[in-house]
């Protein structure tokens, strides 16, 4: 039995199929489908000419996968580094800290996508000094949005230096879209600059570390899976009045739908706006966050595929999750080899 | 060079006066172009349908789209890199950028004179169509260019939009036979940028970059009107626009400090390059 995403519902089979399909244990297949994600990435944040001059050659013995990302990631850092137009270090290293601070704790707990924390529990606090003031390093994003219905509690145990009620709560898994109500033309976190930290490298390698089997693995699918209903929930009314793109029919400037996801004929996507109560969601945004999603469980289902071709210790990650589902796939794989 | 002179040259972007120095803005994304009917102007004819090529991509230029671009839209820098390329006038690109963000904040379709109260902009383009339709090549939908008002990615207002290149190569120049609408077309609107930022930089005293802005609100500004109240207001407005934007007008190694257009490879190929051919009747 070949291993699929059912388990999961039907809606995130097909969700999968955006992104397409592919064998982790075909070279070219690998190639093929990490070149056009890591394009797909690159397009809206605005490094897709640095990528494609990013050197690609495999290291003998090297793994592809991983290659390839390291490729993605230089190609994104060399346009920060392009487009860095000044500021400090101060509030850019309190971020970056914070950042692996919270993927290290999400990655433990298999909840990498999003991470909330009490951030009095963090070094510095998520607070940074500026001009005698304590800041907050980031945005306090409780609010009901499109990734869920807020996070209002519960309180830091610790007094904040910096004025933090909430939890700190960063949806690193659609970095640089971290906010659940600031789903704007960029995203938030790339604008994290700094003229040697370098949080938003930090967060595009969440990303990054998602399209990569073992981390894949680690993450609860059913955690991405209720991110992603929540979003559909909250967009697919919106996406509904916009009318799908016709070969020869369509007009210039207009925003239509075009394969699952949201295109501007003759015009830029970075203008479009859906508008609904939860806000405003930038079109090039809605893109990136759905296929972000798509993404990741495209990863799964061929990693799941791959198990076992997979080492000993990714299988025993699989044998060992918290999710039901990738558990039930372990077996059936286990059964089969 | 007078503003008289300039019209009858042809083209000339952005044209609006007083409309223009106050707030000109993008006021519509969608694409039509129907203004109050009129029973007493003659029959208009159809437009055709025209699709032109579409976008170009990082792949297509050589260009650098990662420095200095700042909140310009990734996918329209290829397009101003494009057009940077094919009139060999180094580092136009990101001023286009910024023309374009504070002509149309980069919606293609923007359009000025679809509105209800934008009859002083429809007012401007029947006065460019009437006032040059002798003088120029006849307009195959110059009604529609009088009642168009201005639009596209650079706000060109419409009779001189498909006048464009009149000066260059006369009747053959390539939108003459065309609607205004292609304006919304970017591959289009950005050849008649093109052309149109050439002639300034060939036959205006251009000091800095600010004054291109000031040509494109006015040519007349850059003459009797340097100095002037509106001179100072463009001005400032453009510097203002490309501080909001993040472009850095002063960082030499991505925009000169003085452009150069004397490689200017001529009309008929920047329209090849960038808009390729129309439609053999439209041709």
């Amino acid at each position: 039995m070949t291993p699929d995403l059912n388990c999961y519902g039907d809606d995130i089979r097909q969700l999968a199929d955006l992104a397409g399909d592919f064998d982790l244990r075909s070279a070219v297949d690998v190639s093929r489908w990490y070149t056009r994600e890591w394009q797909v990435i690159a397009d809206p944040l605005g490094f897709r000419q640095p990528l494609a001059s990013a050197p690609t050659a495999i290291p003998i013995g090297g793994d592809l996968v991983t290659t390839m990302n390291l490729a993605g990631l230089a190609a994104f850092e060399r346009a920060l580094q392009a487009a860095w137009t000044g500021g400090t270090d101060k509030q850019g290293r309190v971020q970056t800290a914070v950042i692996q601070q919270m993927a290290a704790l999400g990655l433990q707990h298999g909840e990498l996508w999003r991470v909330s924390v009490d951030p009095t529990t963090l070094t510095t606090g998520a607070c940074y000094p500026d001009q005698g003031r304590m800041h907050r390093a980031f945005y306090p994003d409780t609010a009901p949005g499109y990734f869920g219905d807020g996070w209002p509690g519960p309180p830091p145990r610790a007094e904040s230096a910096c004025g933090w009620t909430t939890p700190l709560v960063l949806h690193l898994g659609t970095f640089p879209w971290v906010y659940s109500t600031q789903l704007e033309v960029v995203g938030a976190g790339a604008r994290w600059g700094a003229p040697t930290a370098k949080p938003a490298l930090e967060g595009l390698q969440v990303v990054a570390s998602l399209m990569e089997p073992r981390t894949n693995l680690r993450q609860d699918a059913r955690q991405v899976a209720a991110i992603y209903r929540h979003f559909v929930t909250h967009t697919a009314p919106l996406v509904a009045h916009v009318p799908t793109f016709v070969v020869g029919q369509a007009q210039p400037g207009m925003l239509y739908r075009r394969g699952g996801i949201l295109h501007v004929h003759q015009g830029s996507l970075h203008v479009a706006y859906l508008h609904g109560p939860r806000g405003r969601i930038a079109a090039v945004a809605y893109n990136y966050v759905l296929r972000r999603f798509a993404n990741f469980f495209a990863v799964r289902r061929a990693t799941v595929r791959a198990l076992a071709t997979l080492t000993s210790d990714v299988q025993q990650l699989a044998r060992d999750s918290a999710d039901p589902c990738l558990r039930q796939h372990a077996q059936e794989t286990a059964r089969a080899s | 060079m007078s503003r008289g002179l300039w019209i009858t040259l042809g083209t000339t972007l952005g044209v609006g006066g007083a409309v223009f120095l106050g707030s000109r803005r993008a006021s519509a994304a969608s694409p039509s172009t129907k203004g109050p009917v009129d029973s007493n102007k003659p029959a208009t004819l159809p437009a055709p349908t025209i699709e032109l090529a579409a976008l170009p991509t990082a792949a297509d230029v050589h260009g650098d789209l990662v420095t200095n671009w700042g909140d310009t839209p990734p996918d329209l820098r290829p397009l101003f890199m494009l057009m940077e390329e094919v009139s060999k006038i180094p580092g136009t690109a990101r001023l286009f950028g910024a023309i374009a963000s504070g002509e149309s904040a980069f919606v293609t379709t923007a359009h000025n004179g679809n509105a209800e109260k934008e009859q002083d902009e429809r007012d401007d383009s029947r006065a460019a169509y009437t006032n040059n339709k002798d003088r120029n090549p006849p307009l195959r939908y110059g009604e529609e260019a009088a009642d168009f008002g201005s639009g596209g990615l650079f706000g060109a207002l419409a009779p001189y939009f498909l006048w464009t290149g009149v000066p260059e190569v006369g009747k053959k120049a390539p939108l003459l036979n065309t609607p205004p609408e292609l304006v919304f077309q970017p591959r289009a609107a950005a050849f008649a940028a093109c052309v149109y930022m050439q002639r300034l930089l060939a036959h205006y005293r251009i000091d800095d970059h600010a004054d291109i802005k000031v040509g494109w609100a006015s040519p007349s500004l850059l003459g009797k009107g340097r100095g002037s109240e509106k001179y100072s207001e463009v001005r400032a407005r453009f510097l203002g626009v490309a501080k909001t934007l993040g472009i850095d007008l002063t960082d030499t190694k991505t925009i000169p400090q003085k452009l150069d257009a004397s490689a200017w490879p001529g009309v008929p190929a920047v329209f090849a390059a960038l808009v390729g051919a129309l439609p053999k009747d439209l041709a």
